[in-house]
């Protein structure tokens, strides 16, 4: 563990900016709004801002990219085709643990298994990951209860805690070790592992009573969506609330669904584009020969919890799906965020 | 960061978006969670508008039809073309001209569209919608209060003790005040839904009452006439506050409350029930939607003269709240997209009012008011002639043969559009996102909506290209900005006088009026708009519901498919709302009709069967779909078929002025 005076942590990101295209939270002038995006330079940055409206899965999965382009020549028969990656190295600082977690399941899905998506290896290959330990939780936030906060302890390269005057560095990666040598940061004493403890359990008990409440209840509800004994009521008091948008899935930090389409330019040629998608749609799910395995608007609702918390979909991530950020919550039109869910399952299990 | 806000154009609801712009291009969007009224959400379009703002479906130059062709010429070449083409209209132009506005375009865009018409081109003839469901409300709550407008605030829906929604299938089309009337409901609010069908929100509504087809406007006579048999009137306040009150009592009295439980289903112990949770609650609000397939004027009536009666119209958290279907249908008809309107619901028929516009333009203007587009394309001896267009579709299916007779028409647009095939000259205008623009919600709220990429191609922006226009006729709009054009409606419309762009940027919009009296606008009425009392809307005491036949024993209902939005012609340029328009198609191909199981049973058909479809006016073959949805003897036709509209509703022009209680007594054959 390393130390770095409070007013020189963006030392570390001027150093990034030199050999990465640097991301972080930046606060929307207009709206006030936070958005985990690209920067000019560390200026831009607020570690303090609340947890970015939009998460950094746009860094690694955009909400829409072209992955590769092709021009048809109907006369000459000729067809060019050209692979789209990004080479871009990108550093991500300030990254909130739940963020890193939901980064860590696109990794399981896109290239943690047999077949290797390239076009997300391109993006995140050449990373510089910092992660900023969350000192004070946020009003949706119930990271405690899905092992995803409120600090990080694998994934990132380097990892800040802030501690009064300090920000405590801790390096997760060899190029985290090689960052904090080349910036000479000095060693921090053996007390600062309890410093950095009391920091993190006083953020824990500073949680909103219902997550602390709700904690020993995710993982019931987690055994309880695996076995499947969820009664047909409960998840059609939740599918009745679907308004069937998508936001959930827009802005869950774990969710990798996508779609591909063609794009006709207006010069002729194609752009191939692969875009987010959502479970909660009908035609997500509907396949060839009129069938479809998930038609009612409830069936494909609890599609989306079955992927956040059952045990068979955890093992794929090596963690639970879901990480606790409470985006979900916000953006619904319904009363069907993860955590609202969680209540009228535990609902039904205390009655 | 690339991420710039703004406002989403696609419904009413004017819900607040971010649009990630890279090198030029949009890239994404992004929900805002300061925003008054969506705080964070969006619908399934409005994840989606990137996918749209993306197209290359573009009207890339201006165009002139040569030999049966399109050619592409310059915008001075065009322009030269339509002003010759339309010269020989200049005597007779106030019968021979029309300009059908965009409730699409901004109101900057609307307003010089509008003066286009009445200073260069000397018509009144200009109409905004295919539908003139929104501007019946409008009528009713001028009169009534003297706003024309939601005299409620989204932002007060999830305050307001008890809400009424008239047949509206909210969710689907407005989802984020759908949304706001779930979360009240959530908190406590008592919500009913009347409606023939069961809809989202009926499921999520407190109660619902489920109407026999076509009987809405009996139900709410009948709702009316139990608040004042079972005394929750308050005549005092009645005759203090109100006008015409006498009047109403006696259009219903002719209306027979055991008739009404017949004519209805709805028993007369839940309508007193309903009556008194409208009176004795705090706060009540009703909503109904006004576009396509809206209520029709006597059923509005209804709705108002019931909350009048309950003493629920105007005061805190209260409102009469019609939802309009596109972004600025609100704005065109505040910009005066009418044949007797000027600015803020100003009547053509006023000297002081005309004399004002005069002054101010420069110019004469015809003080006659014009006609109604579709009504001149529906009267073969109307005597119209030409037609200009501005990004407008929905007209052309109903009247596509009719504008096809025409000797001229123009059309003025973004996107590649149907109407090209049938123009003699299409000029390209700048998108919602390439030019300022302001737009006025369904809640009065006009919302400045700031350029986020640069044009197109170098297409002209509004204001540049409607003074190009003037400019050929010798007039000179002095405009460099939307900003100038707004600036003028704001010193020609008192309901806007004291909004700036400046004070619009600050607060995410203001909601009109906003002038001396309300300087930071106006949440929601108070009191009376015109200075008197509340008027009572003059009603029918036509109570006769259509009743099934031997011959044509169900009932048909008809609405609006899902991703099917306005005919499709936006939403076919996204990806995932396509998607899903397909999902449904590849399920039905033919388009679909609800019925029950007992229905099915006895046809002896099942789902996804094609069937027949007949009914006086003609024939069609669909799929079927069984629903519990719909009662035993009811049928509901989503259209979101072209030919589903062309060849069989459509013939059915009788039953359709209805509107949304519209009823076709159908039968139905297995093939």
């Amino acid at each position: 563990m390393y130390l770095i005076e409070k007013s020189k942590v963006m030392t570390i990101a001027d150093e990034l900016a030199k050999e990465y295209e640097l991301y972080g939270p930046v606060v929307d002038k207009a709206a006030g709004q936070v958005f985990f995006d690209r920067v000019e330079g560390s200026g831009d940055i607020s570690l303090m801002a609340e947890i970015p409206a939009l998460p950094p899965k746009a860094t690694v999965f955009p909400q829409i990219e072209s992955i590769m382009k092709y021009k048809y020549d109907r006369e000459t028969k000729n067809a060019v085709i050209e692979p789209v990656f990004s080479e871009a190295k990108k550093a991500l600082f300030g990254l909130r643990p739940c963020d890193l977690a939901g980064i860590i399941c696109l990794d399981r899905f896109f290239i943690g298994q047999e077949f290797v998506d390239d076009v997300y290896l391109e993006h995140r290959k050449r990373m510089f990951i910092v992660t900023n330990t969350c000192v004070v939780p946020f009003k949706q936030c119930f990271c405690v209860c899905t092992d995803s906060g409120p600090d990080a302890d694998e994934g990132y390269d380097l990892n800040l805690t802030e501690a009064g005057e300090f920000y405590l560095v801790e390096s997760g990666s060899e190029k985290g070790a090689a960052m904090i040598e080349k910036l000479g940061l000095a060693k921090a004493g053996d007390e600062y592992r309890k410093i950095k403890k009391d920091v993190v359990d006083k953020s824990i008990s500073l949680f909103e009573d219902l997550t602390t409440d709700n904690k020993a209840w995710i993982s019931r509800v987690m055994n309880r969506i695996t076995t499947g004994f969820i009664k047909d009521d409960v998840w059609e008091y939740v599918g009745k609330q679907c308004f069937e948008c998508g936001a959930c899935t827009f802005v869950c930090p774990s969710c990798s669904c996508f779609n591909i389409e063609d794009h006709n330019r207006f010069d002729k040629s194609t752009d191939r584009l692969r875009t987010w998608d959502s479970c909660s749609f009908e035609g997500y799910t509907n396949m060839a020969g009129d069938h479809n395995p998930r038609k009612p608007v409830e069936d494909r609702r609890n599609k989306r919890f079955f992927c956040k918390l059952s045990y068979s979909q955890s093992k794929k991530y090596l963690r639970p799906g879901c990480v606790g950020c409470g985006r979900c919550q916000w953006v619904c039109p319904g009363d069907i965020g993860l955590p609202n869910v969680v209540t009228y399952i535990r609902r039904e299990i205390t009655e | 960061m690339d991420y710039k806000s703004g406002v989403c154009t696609f419904c009413g609801t004017g819900c607040g978006n971010f649009l990630k712009v890279k090198d030029g291009a949009v890239h994404g969007v992004y929900s805002m969670r300061n925003h008054p009224v969506s705080r964070g959400r969006l619908c399934v379009r409005g994840w989606h508008i990137h996918e749209l703002l993306m197209t290359d479906q573009r009207i890339s130059s201006p165009m002139i039809r040569v030999d049966g062709s399109l050619k592409e010429v310059s915008y001075d070449e065009a322009v030269d073309f339509m002003f010759e083409k339309m010269s020989k209209y200049k005597e007779g132009a106030a019968k021979e001209v029309g300009f059908l506005a965009s409730p699409r375009s901004s109101n900057e865009d609307i307003f010089l569209f509008t003066k286009l018409a009445r200073t260069v081109f000397k018509t009144n003839n200009i109409t905004l919608d295919s539908e003139s469901g929104h501007r019946k409300s409008l009528d009713v709550l001028y009169k009534g209060t003297g706003m024309a407008g939601m005299t409620g605030s989204i932002a007060a829906v999830s305050k307001a003790k008890f809400i009424l929604v008239v047949g509206s299938d909210v969710t689907k089309m407005n989802p984020i005040i759908g949304s706001e009337i779930h979360k009240a409901e959530m908190a406590g609010a008592k919500v009913v839904t009347i409606s023939s069908r069961v809809s989202q929100i009926a499921r999520l509504s407190t109660l619902h009452l489920q109407v026999n087809p076509g009987s809405k406007k009996v139900l709410l006579a009948a709702l009316a006439k139990a608040l004042v048999a079972e005394g929750h009137h308050d005549m005092e306040w009645l005759s203090k506050k109100t006008s015409g009150s006498k009047e109403f009592l006696e259009s219903i009295n002719s209306l027979n409350l055991t008739e009404a439980e017949n004519l209805t289903g709805i028993a007369y112990n839940t309508i007193a029930a309903v009556a008194k949770d409208i009176a004795g609650s705090e706060s009540a609000m009703a909503f109904w939607s006004t576009g396509i397939s809206g209520l029709d004027q006597d059923t509005v009536s209804f709705i108002y003269n019931l909350f009048l009666l309950a003493g629920k119209i105007g005061g805190e958290n209260c409102g009469m709240n019609p939802l309009t279907g596109i972004a600025n249908l609100q704005g065109g008809y505040d910009m005066g997209a009418a044949p007797d309107l000027l600015t803020g619901f100003q009547s053509i028929d006023d000297a002081s009012v005309v004399n004002k516009f005069k002054d101010a333009w420069g110019v004469d203007i015809n003080s006659v008011p014009g006609r109604d587009i579709y009504n001149l394309l529906g009267d073969p001896a109307s005597g119209l002639k030409a037609l200009v267009v501005a990004d407008h579709d929905e007209g052309i299916i109903r009247y596509k043969k009719e504008i096809e007779g025409l000797e001229f028409v123009a059309y003025i647009g973004t996107y590649l559009n149907p109407f090209m095939d049938i123009a003699d000259v299409v000029i390209p205008v700048a998108g919602s996102i390439e030019n300022d623009g302001t737009y006025t919600n369904t809640g009065r709220r006009v919302q400045l909506s700031r350029k986020r990429v640069d044009t197109f191609n170098n297409v002209y922006p509004g204001w540049k290209l409607y003074s190009s226009m003037a400019a050929k006729a010798s007039m000179k709009w002095d405009y460099s900005s939307s900003e100038d054009v707004f600036k003028e409606i704001a010193s020609l419309t008192p309901s806007y006088s004291g909004i700036t762009y400046s004070k619009l940027e600050e607060n995410f919009g203001i909601q009109w009026p906003c002038n001396d009296r309300f300087p930071a606008g106006c949440e929601s009425l108070d009191a009376p708009m015109n200075g008197g009392v509340y008027n009572f809307a003059p009603v029918s005491s036509e109570f006769s519901v259509p009743a099934a036949k031997a011959d044509y024993p169900i009932l048909l209902i008809t609405g609006q498919g899902q991703h099917f939005w306005h005919q499709n012609n936006i939403m076919k340029n996204t990806y995932i709302p396509r998607r899903e328009y397909r999902a449904t198609l590849l399920l039905y191909p033919n388009g679909y009709v609800e019925i029950c199981k007992a229905d099915a049973d006895a046809l002896k058909v099942r789902d996804k069967w094609t069937v027949k479809i007949s009914s006086q006016h003609g024939s069609m073959n669909v799929d079927v779909k069984i629903s519990e949805d719909v009662k035993k003897g009811t049928a509901y036709i989503p259209y979101f078929i072209r030919e589903m509209i062309t060849e069989f509703l459509m013939e059915h022009t009788q039953d359709l002025q209805r509107g949304e209680d519209a009823i076709i007594p159908i039968r139905i054959e297995g093939v």
